[in-house]
């Protein structure tokens, strides 16, 4: 039986919960392909249901709540499957599965976890801000994975005070510092006014990119793999 | 709203000119890691990142993580290899502190830098140049307000208290060693030497050693030193630099040792006319790596007179010759054994020590946890089973990166490593 839900961590332990026993189950946040003679369920959030499954699973690995979260921020098609198979063989083995390295599904799991830090590692580097004239920040990605909030923190960590907006524009939504709160909403579109300076730095920064490589050494099969051309497009030193 | 305390923006923007400038002669320099500080944010702007971060990546391959820039390029030193050499006809510049404060500022604040990367050249006299670096960190952590990364070069044959002074305020700092014997800096950078370097050197590590053990306020470099070496300007071998890496690691408890091949950018009858090339480079990086974290020591790895091969990786070399350690198992193995098995790094040691505790590992296992077997499989066996070649002659025919070998002879659906490999273990 195919499982939908609506792609949030209550309604997923939900689904989680009813599919356990199924041997054909399969759980779905997005659209998929139905084949012939497959049932379909939609699954309602049914928030006790979630709780106690939370708590029931968070007693076997304290990382549980982690790696629901994490999970459910992947971009991969497979997520949902992933996460169902890794949360079914912690339930089986009622302790970290972590470790289990030979067991396919936390391999996969293990792999998708890694993709999502991996970019978020690569967002903190990667993201440009530009200033507007009222002294807020302004920064526009579009990542693989939901990691807009995530990237949040540690920006507010090193620019106290500074406020500025993360903008998922392929999710539509952004992560909001003000300076002194954290919020985040759905953000269509934003219109940005630079700052008087902005272009100054801006083209002195195009500068400083070019005057510090080595052409004769040029790599750009290097370059690509720590830098793939999908995250040069809000990057000023690639516009 | 805001909690800034520190706040001047006079907008001293740096030409282009000037930028461009400084930083063409500053990019030679390799270093450019962002490890090994959390400075925490206090108040004002920025912090330490313990990880490092990298925020771009030039067309040659390399991270952009600091702004890596001279304070000025007007240098009173005549070293052979430099292009800001005294003799050299070049334009000439040199930043203001201001100018370099804002520039590092308002690049940390878009978030295109991790933070500075600040080097002069001896620009009218030794300290002279130490004190204007040390007037600029000092300028930019306490006016500016910044607790990003600083990283700074010691000028060598500067004064002590205003070295000692500027490791109050940088994050990590180093003195290039650039040539790897006392021979060859009197030949190509006669006014170095080897003690204006090593002294400076060991005093900082005693001093930071000393800060640590009084538990001292504040900071003292705490990332550490970092030293580099140029490679293919001189004569040495590779036994020879790697030798002194291995000391300054073990004595002066060093972070890092760069080493950069040799780019000509000047023409002189002392240095060759041909750059050191990559291989030659990556290979000193690949033994350094053997020996910061994988337990080796340079005598294990080649003899002082001797080049590092450039057909096998150091490890892979290594294990070659010591044949009669393999195969080892990998469910009992020690994570020390598994750590030198060509092929296998410490990110998949770790994991089979993690996952051994569960299943008993075999090779299809290995496989799915991407554990890289293409040299591995001549030098383990997961549950007793083995699926290398034997004969030592053979694993060396395999293993050498000529790309030769590979192509003369008649190809077969097995005659591929991978495929063999692949058909033995059932996936073909």
């Amino acid at each position: 039986m195919i499982y939908f839900y609506d792609g949030s961590q209550d309604a997923f332990l939900t689904a989680f919960v009813r599919a356990f026993h199924d041997p054909d189950a399969r759980l779905t946040s997005t659209r998929c392909q139905l084949t012939l003679g497959q049932e379909t369920v939609f699954v309602n959030n049914d928030p006790a249901c979630a709780a106690r499954a939370r708590e029931r699973l968070s007693s076997f690995d304290k990382h549980f709540a982690h790696d629901l979260d994490r999970l459910l921020r992947s971009g991969s098609e497979s997520k949902d499957a992933v996460a169902f198979a890794y949360f079914q063989l912690l339930a089986q083995k009622k302790r970290p599965v972590r470790g289990m390295l030979a067991e396919s599904a936390v391999l996969a799991a293990e792999e998708l976890m890694r993709k999502i830090s991996h970019e978020l590692d690569r967002m903190h580097g990667f993201i440009r801000f530009t200033e507007s004239a009222s002294g807020a920040l302004y920064a526009p990605i579009a990542p693989d994975n939901d990691v807009c909030d995530l990237v949040l923190p540690h920006f507010k960590a090193r620019l106290p005070g500074f406020p500025f907006v993360i903008h998922d524009v392929k999710r539509k939504k952004a992560a909001v510092y003000d300076g002194e709160n954290v919020f985040y909403a759905p953000l269509e579109r934003a219109e940005v006014v630079l700052s008087a300076d902005e272009d100054g730095w801006q083209s002195l920064w195009k500068s400083y990119f070019s005057a510090v490589n080595i052409p004769s050494r040029e790599r750009l099969k290097q370059q690509r793999s720590y830098l793939p051309v999908r995250y040069r497009k809000f990057m000023t030193e690639f516009t | 709203m805001t909690k800034r305390t520190f706040v001047l923006y006079n907008a001293i923007m740096i030409s282009q000119e000037k930028l461009t400038l400084l930083t063409e002669s500053a990019k030679y320099d390799v270093s450019c890691s962002s490890s090994g500080s959390n400075r925490k944010n206090a108040g004002g702007i920025g912090n330490g990142n313990a990880y490092g971060c990298c925020h771009s990546f030039t067309p040659d391959g390399r991270c952009i993580s600091l702004l890596k820039i001279l304070l000025s390029n007007d240098c009173i030193f005549n070293c052979r290899y430099c292009m800001s050499r005294s003799d050299a006809d070049v334009p000439r510049a040199t930043a203001t502190p201001d100018e370099i404060c804002e520039l590092t500022v308002d690049f940390y604040k878009r978030n295109y830098i991790e933070g500075l990367f600040l080097s002069s050249a001896v620009c009218v006299s030794p300290n002279h140049a130490m004190e204007q670096l040390l007037v600029t960190v000092k300028k930019l952590r306490l006016e500016y307000g910044f607790h990003g990364y600083i990283h700074v070069k010691g000028i060598p044959h500067a004064d002590k208290l205003l070295v000692t002074e500027t490791a109050k305020y940088a994050d990590r700092m180093s003195y290039n060693m650039e040539l790897p014997t006392e021979r060859s800096l009197k030949l190509l950078a006669p006014q170095k030497s080897r003690e204006s370097l090593l002294v400076p050197m060991r005093d900082l590590a005693r001093e930071a050693q000393e800060f640590k053990l009084e538990k001292r306020k504040g900071h003292f470099l705490p990332a550490g030193q970092t030293t580099q070496v140029i490679v293919g300007a001189s004569p040495e071998k590779d036994g020879q630099i790697l030798r002194l890496s291995q000391a300054l690691y073990r004595a002066n408890g060093l972070k890092r040792v760069y080493y950069s091949s040799y780019v000509p950018v000047v023409h002189d009858s002392l240095l060759p006319d041909v750059g050191g090339g990559a291989l030659r480079e990556h290979r000193l990086y690949q033994a350094d790596w053997l020996l910061r974290f994988y337990g080796f020591s340079v005598e294990e790895l080649l003899p002082e007179e001797e080049n590092l091969a450039t057909e096998f990786d150091p490890k892979c070399a290594w294990a070659l010759r010591n044949m009669h350690l393999f195969p080892v198992e990998v469910n009992r193995a020690p994570l020390e054994a598994l750590l030198r098995v060509p092929g296998i790094g410490a990110r998949s040691a770790y994991k089979i020590t993690e996952a051994r505790r569960y299943a008993k590992l075999t090779f299809e296992h290995l496989k799915k946890m991407r554990v890289v077997l293409k040299r591995a499989r001549h030098f383990i066996t997961a549950s007793g089973k083995f699926f290398g070649t034997e004969n030592e002659t053979a694993v060396r025919g395999l293993l050498s990166a000529g790309e030769a070998q590979k192509n003369a002879e008649q190809l077969s659906l097995f005659s591929n490593p991978e495929n063999a490999f692949s058909a033995l273990t059932g996936e073909l």
